[in-house]
């Protein structure tokens, strides 16, 4: 009969159940082992409360700080701690004393979530040292919370307004990552949506108000991404195209002034600005570019854009109906004269490219094409001085260019049409040559075969 | 008295009379394969005398040679027509030469006593297919200098000589203009002196030995029977003419109809465009690579095809010496198979590897 205790009749423990204490011993142990592992790879987590602590909270809120701050972060991994901004005693052991506010347990009080001027002040204790941030990042500006400062964002919360973005709304609090990182939220493909999320909101938007008294819009977004700018910066893969901070400044965010307009645009366009700075329109012109081109929605301009009738910009001052407006006479023959030479490159390009596929070499001629298309180009950045006189001659160049092309052009269709010609004919011939000789071979067969005929009957 | 007398007067003619005479073509319903490698060899002849004049024009350097090439096919008098021809009858010549490989394997032309003409022929397929990889690379434009990247790169997969084949065929590690040196020099020199000793010999054992007559032919012939005979001068001959005539006619409209493109200049610093790929003949061997595994039992994947495809090279060397059955006049339904196998992998994976991206 089997013993029905955990012990043998003569009182010794069995073998099976130091066999099962042996094994439960071990599972806990590895146990125990496997998750002060774990522990141990918690980012600053040995001898570290704050993540120990709060990475057992049920609350996700005080969680969420230890996962983030574990995962990639710029600070972790340059070797910054919780401490470091929040403050308080990461190697006592209870919450009182590690969150002691009093100074008088850890090297620096415990501060909490700093918010508001906070935020500033905690980012800007090292962001605004020279000499500190030489240590980290040599290259980077230190002066972040002064431009901030004088943003209108800064200005606001100067006034007590919290609703405003701080330095945490836009690079995130924990889990902060290189702006060059395209996964941070100030990557140049992700700043307009992070804009976005405070300034395409209508309720958190409410109450802000214009210069002039209205409110302020939400629709800024919806209208970047129509522009051409987005479109070069997201489907072009132009990371140096244009988003919210390039025209509005990042840290010291704010609408450029009114008169300012040309110089931001002109900071890429710069031959465009030089041009329109010389032209009628610039006194004229108080917001500049946007004045045709609009501000957020830049729509990819076209010549169409350059007339006093729709869809034309020059409508609001300028009528193609009066004969007298010298104004919309220059915007026609300005426009008409790119059409044309566009039209004529146009046209060229078709002819080269049938010839191209027909085997005529026409490389160079495409290659003097695209000059013209250059001339193009330029007689278009010209046009922002608003000066007939200044396209005409460019635009004549480019019908120089055009009409060179095109003589060689005809003379390469003469040739493929001579190639053609010249083939048909070697092909005639070769068709009779061909069949003069089929008619041969078959007389010498047949009368090779009559040779044969009489003697094979012999 | 006519040249020929007057010739045969001073140098006996006497034994070249009889073989022209004498030499007879078997006929029979069968008999349409042998103009495929009178075909070959007259396409052969349009690549000597198109490269020869095309030699007179193009400078083998990495500066230089597609804009000779350019300057060829548009100020060069009827450049383009040379140069097109030139293309086209390399490429015509590969496909005919494969046909005439591929007819004379499934009619087993190659039992004895022919082995030595089959083992010639099977060279010159091979120096043919280095004709084409080599005279790709000389106009050095952008496809060709890529796809000689990738082909030279599969030379460097053989094991052992791999590195050294590639530093040999590149002429460093790199596809430079050492590269279009060899390449030239390799086109131009080495491989025209081996092909033509190739093709005299080749010419040889046909002329002593005269044409094969398939098995299926000879089975058929009661003992005793003899096949009919066409004689080879003038009967034979006109007919040759005749076809090489259609050749030429089929160039003409392929030069004129479908100019083979010059492409851009080749830049090695430039990204590889996309659809690099080699010329069609190269490209059931570059698929099949494309599709072996990284590693196969331990071996490196590429390493492993190339080894492959240089087992099957020899093996269609040695076959008039592997089929045995054949050249004791026996049927060898094997080797009619593995024909047909490579025939249809060769065509599959050219088809598959066209359109694959």
């Amino acid at each position: 009969m089997q013993p029905t205790n955990d012990f043998e009749s003569d009182g010794r423990v069995p073998r099976k159940a130091v066999w099962q204490f042996v094994v439960a011993l071990s599972v806990g142990l590895f146990a125990l082992l496997g998750s002060r592992a774990a522990a141990a790879q918690e980012p600053g987590a040995a001898g570290n409360s704050c993540v120990s602590c709060h990475s057992m909270q049920l609350d996700q809120r005080l969680v969420n700080p230890t996962k983030l701050f574990g995962g990639q972060d710029v600070h972790r991994e340059k070797g910054f701690e919780c401490v470091d901004c929040h403050g308080g005693s990461p190697t006592s052991p209870d919450k009182a004393s590690a969150h002691d506010a009093s100074g008088r347990i850890a090297a620096m009080a415990f501060r909490g979530k700093p918010t508001g001027q906070a935020v500033i002040a905690t980012c800007a204790r090292c962001h605004s040292d020279a000499e500190l941030m030489r240590s980290y990042a040599p290259k980077q500006r230190v002066d972040q919370a002064t431009e901030y400062a004088s943003s209108v964002h800064g200005k606001q919360l100067a006034v007590g307004d919290t609703k405003v973005a701080t330095c945490a709304s836009c690079h995130g609090a924990h889990g902060i990552r290189l702006v060059s990182d395209a996964k941070s939220p100030v990557f140049p493909t992700n700043v307009a949506g992070t804009c976005a999320t405070c300034h395409a909101d209508e309720k958190h938007m409410a109450g802000y108000k214009l210069a002039d008294g209205s409110p302020l819009p939400t629709h800024q977004f919806n209208d970047y991404r129509k522009s051409v700018h987005y479109n070069a910066l997201t489907k072009g893969n132009d990371l140096s195209a244009p988003t919210c901070n390039d025209c509005h400044g990042n840290h010291g965010a704010a609408p450029p002034n009114v008169g300012a307009v040309a110089n931001v645009c002109g900071t890429c366009h710069a031959v465009f600005a030089q041009k329109f700075a010389t032209s009628v329109h610039q006194p004229i012109f108080d917001k500049g570019c946007v004045e045709c081109h609009t501000n957020h929605a830049v729509l990819k301009p076209s010549d169409q854009m350059l007339s006093a009738a729709a869809p034309g910009v020059c409508q609001p001052c300028h009528s193609g109906d009066d004969k007298t407006d010298k104004g919309a006479a220059a915007a026609a023959a300005m426009r008409g004269g790119m059409e044309r030479l566009k039209d004529e490159i146009d046209r060229s390009d078709a002819l080269l490219g049938g010839l191209k596929n027909a085997g005529i070499e026409v490389s160079d001629q495409q290659l003097a094409l695209r000059e013209a298309g250059s001339k193009l180009t330029l007689a278009r950045t010209e046009m922002h001085g608003f000066d007939p006189a200044g396209v005409a001659p460019i635009l004549a160049d480019g019908m120089k260019i055009v009409a060179a092309v095109d003589r060689i052009g005809q003379t390469g269709r003469a040739e493929l049409s001579f190639r053609r010609r010249g083939l048909f004919l070697s092909l005639g011939a070769i068709l009779i040559f061909v069949v003069a000789l089929g008619l041969k071979v078959r007389q010498i067969d047949r009368r090779d075969h009559e040779r044969r005929a009489p003697s094979a009957t012999v | 008295m006519n040249v020929i007398d007057w010739v045969d007067e001073r140098i006996d003619l006497s034994e070249v009379r009889h073989f022209v005479a004498e030499k007879g073509v078997p006929v029979h319903a069968q008999k349409v394969w042998y103009y495929l490698g009178g075909m070959t060899l007259f396409l052969f002849g349009v690549q000597v005398f198109t490269g020869i004049l095309l030699l007179l024009y193009y400078r083998p350097s990495a500066t230089e040679a597609y804009e000779s090439v350019q300057f060829i096919v548009t100020q060069v008098k009827f450049g383009w027509l040379i140069r097109n021809v030139h293309s086209w009858s390399a490429n015509l010549l590969i496909g005919l030469a494969f046909a005439h490989f591929f007819s004379v394997f499934f009619l087993k032309s190659y039992r004895k006593p022919r082995e030595l003409t089959w083992v010639s022929g099977i060279l010159l397929l091979f120096l043919m297919l280095g004709f084409g990889f080599s005279g790709y690379l000389l106009p050095w434009n952008e496809l060709s200098f890529f796809a000689t990247k990738v082909g030279t790169g599969i030379a460097g997969a053989v094991p052992v000589i791999g590195h050294f084949s590639l530093r040999l065929l590149r002429g460093g590690d790199d596809v430079t203009g050492a590269t279009l040196s060899r390449f030239y020099g390799l086109h131009v020199a080495i491989l025209p002196a081996i092909a033509t000793a190739l093709v005299a010999l080749h010419l040889l054992f046909v002329q002593r030995q005269g044409m094969s007559v398939p098995p299926g032919v000879e089975k058929k012939l009661k003992p005793g029977e003899r096949l009919p005979q066409m004689p080879f001068f003038p009967n034979y001959i006109l007919r040759d003419v005749l076809a090489w005539y259609v050749v030429i006619a089929v160039l003409a409209a392929l030069a004129a109809f479908y100019p083979w493109e010059l492409g851009t200049k080749a830049d090695p610093f430039a990204v590889v465009p996309p659809g690099i790929r080699p010329e069609w003949y190269f490209l059931a061997m570059f698929h099949t690579l494309k599709l072996v595994p990284s590693h196969v039992l331990g071996i490196e994947g590429e390493h492993l095809g190339v080894v492959v495809f240089g087992i099957a090279a020899l093996f269609l060397v040695l076959v008039p010496f592997l089929d045995r059955r054949a050249s004791r006049g026996e049927s060898s339904r094997l080797f009619t198979v593995l024909a047909a196998g490579g025939l249809i992998y060769l065509v599959t994976f050219t088809i598959i590897g066209h359109y694959a991206k």
